[in-house]
C-alpha cells in the first residue's frame, strides 16, 4: 500500500475527534483549543488516510502528498 | 419547487403515526422511486431524502443545505423566532464552528473516556435496583435516568434535579409533536411560543433553570461545563452571547438526556424481542462495540433534520429550486438495504468485533452538524451491556411499549422489562 501525507486545515476543524479516534499515531486534539493537528510524518497508508478523509465532520483533512 | 414527483401513500409528517412506530414500508416506498419524492406538508412540502448515500450528500454540503435558513424543523420560523432559539443546530460556519468550538473539548473520544467510571457507577446502581425491584419501567428505572444523571454530572448540575429535567424534556417531545398537554403560561411562561424551542413553555421553564446555573457559577465558579460556558459568554472576547447560552444549556440538557434515553429504550425492546441476538454477545463479549451500533441504528433517536437550498441544486438528479426544504430521513438511511444487508433485521454482530466506525446515520449522516454527543452515547450504551452481560441478565418485555407522539423524535414513554437470566 502506498503511503500518503496527511494535513489538517485548522480553520476548518471543529474538534470532533474523529481522526484522533481513527488514527491516534497521526492525529491529535490540542486540550485547550480543541483543534486537530498532525504529530510524527503524519504518513498513513492510502486506504486508511481515504478513511480519515471521509469521516472527518468538517472536511479538514486531506492528503497533501503522495509518498515516492 | 422545480418538478412535482409527488408520491401518493401515506404522510410521514403525521405525528400520530410514530405511535404505532416508524412507517418503514412507506420509507422503504420513499427510497425505491427514482430521484426524490415530492412531500406535502401543510401549505407547501418538501424534498424527502430518504437513501443513506443521499442523506450523506446533502448532510456533507453545508454550503449547499443550510441549517441557518428557515429551520431545522420541517416548519419555518419567523425571523425573530429563528433568532431567539437559534443554537449549535440552526447555524452555519462561521458561527457554528465558534460555537462548536466552545463544547466539543468535553465531548471529544479522549475527554469522554475520562467519564467512564462515572458513567459504570451510576448504571450499576440503576441496574442493581432494576434487578432487586424485579423488573418495573424500563424507561423510569433505566433508559431515562442514566443519561441526565451522566450529563448533569457533566455539566455540573444537581443530581436532585434530574426527574424535573427529564419532566421538561418529556413537555419538549410534546411540542414536537400536534398535542401539547400544558398551556401556553405552564412554569410562568409569558414568552410568546413560537418564540420557544418546540414551541413549548417547557422551553421558558429551560431557560430560566439555565439562567439560575449562569447567576450561581459566574459567582462561584466549578471544574464543570456551565462554568466553561459561563466563562465564554462573560468574557472581553464575545465568545458567545446570552441568548446563544441559554440554548447551549437548553441543548445540552435536552439533547444529552433525551436521545440517548431513545436508544437505551428501544436497545431493551430489541433485546427483549431477540434473546438470541443477546445471547451471541454473552457468548463472544467482543461483540459488545457492534451491539453498541447496531442498537443505534435500530433506535434512530433522531428521526430526520431538515436543511434549505442555498442555490438552485440536484439530488439524485432531481433539480432542487433555491429555498426549497430538504429533509433527510436517518430513520429511512439506516434501514437502507443498498448499505446495510437484512436491514430490518436486528443482527448484533452487523458491525464486527471491536468495530467503532460503522456508517449508520444515529448520530446524523456527517458533516459539521455530526452529534456533538456521539462518544459520550456510545459509552453509556456500551457500558450498559457490559454490566448487564456481567450480571448474566437479559430482558423479558412485560407490557407494550407507549410511543412519543411525534414525527421527529423516535421516544417512548415507557415499557415494562423484567430481568431474565441467560444463563
Amino acid at each position: 500500500m502506498a503511503m500518503v501525507r496527511v494535513a489538517v486545515d485548522q480553520e476548518l476543524c471543529i474538534g470532533g475527534g474523529i481522526c484522533e479516534m481513527l488514527e491516534p499515531e497521526v492525529f491529535e486534539l490540542d486540550d485547550d483549543i480543541v483543534i486537530a493537528s498532525v504529530i510524527g510524518d503524519g504518513l498513513l497508508p492510502r486506504n486508511r488516510a481515504d478513511v480519515v478523509v471521509d469521516r472527518c465532520p468538517s472536511r479538514a483533512i486531506s492528503v497533501v502528498e503522495q509518498e515516492q | 419547487m422545480t418538478s412535482s414527483a409527488v408520491v401518493e401513500g401515506p404522510n410521514v409528517t403525521e405525528p400520530s403515526l410514530y405511535l404505532q412506530g416508524i412507517p418503514h414500508d412507506r420509507f422503504a416506498e420513499l427510497r425505491a422511486i427514482d430521484g426524490l419524492a415530492w412531500h406535502p406538508y401543510e401549505d407547501g412540502g418538501f424534498w424527502a431524502v430518504t437513501r443513506h448515500a443521499d442523506v450523506r450528500y446533502v448532510s456533507r454540503n453545508p454550503e449547499l443545505f443550510s441549517s441557518a435558513i428557515g429551520h431545522t424543523n420541517l416548519w419555518d420560523l419567523e425571523a425573530d423566532a429563528l433568532e431567539a432559539r437559534r443554537s449549535l443546530i440552526d447555524t452555519d460556519a462561521p458561527d457554528h464552528t465558534r460555537l462548536r468550538r466552545l463544547v466539543a473539548g468535553a465531548f471529544t473520544p479522549k475527554n469522554i473516556r475520562r467519564w467512564e467510571e462515572t458513567v459504570r457507577a451510576i448504571t450499576v446502581e440503576l441496574l442493581d435496583e432494576f434487578v432487586a425491584q424485579g423488573g418495573g419501567d424500563w424507561v423510569d428505572m433505566v433508559a431515562a435516568p442514566l443519561p441526565i444523571q451522566v450529563i448533569l454530572t457533566m455539566l455540573g448540575v444537581p443530581v436532585e434535579d434530574a426527574d424535573y429535567l427529564v419532566e421538561l424534556s418529556n413537555y419538549l417531545v410534546e411540542g414536537t409533536g400536534d398535542a401539547q398537554s400544558i398551556p401556553p403560561d405552564a412554569f410562568g411562561n409569558t414568552t410568546e411560543l413560537r418564540l420557544l424551542p418546540f414551541n413549548s413553555p417547557a422551553s421558558h421553564a429551560l431557560f430560566e433553570y439555565g439562567e439560575g446555573m449562569r447567576q450561581q457559577r459566574q459567582s462561584d465558579p466549578q471544574d464543570d461545563l456551565v462554568s466553561h460556558l459561563v466563562q465564554a459568554e462573560s468574557d472581553d472576547d464575545e465568545r458567545m452571547s446570552r441568548s446563544e447560552y441559554r440554548n447551549m444549556f437548553h441543548l445540552l440538557v435536552f439533547a444529552g438526556n433525551e436521545t440517548t434515553r431513545t436508544a437505551i429504550s428501544h436497545g431493551g425492546l430489541a433485546l427483549a424481542a431477540n434473546p438470541g441476538e443477546w445471547q451471541r454477545v454473552l457468548d463472544d463479549p467482543a461483540l459488545i462495540e457492534s451491539a453498541t451500533e447496531e442498537i443505534l441504528r435500530w433506535a434512530t433517536p433522531i428521526l430526520h433534520m431538515r436543511r434549505t437550498a442555498t442555490t438552485d441544486t440536484e439530488v439524485a438528479g432531481t433539480p432542487i429550486a433555491e429555498g426549497d426544504k430538504v429533509v433527510m430521513w436517518y430513520a429511512s438511511a439506516n434501514r437502507d438495504e443498498a448499505v446495510f444487508e437484512d436491514a430490518s433485521r436486528f443482527d448484533i454482530g452487523r458491525f464486527g468485533a471491536g468495530r467503532t466506525d460503522s456508517d449508520h446515520f444515529a448520530f446524523g449522516g456527517g458533516g459539521p452538524h455530526l452529534c456533538l454527543g456521539a462518544f459520550l452515547a456510545r459509552l453509556e450504551v456500551t457500558v450498559l451491556l457490559e454490566e448487564m452481560a456481567k450480571r448474566s441478565i437479559g430482558l423479558e418485555q412485560t407490557s407494550e411499549p407507549v410511543r412519543a407522539r411525534s414525527n421527529f423524535v423516535h421516544g417512548v414513554l415507557s415499557v415494562g422489562m423484567q430481568p431474565s437470566i441467560v444463563r
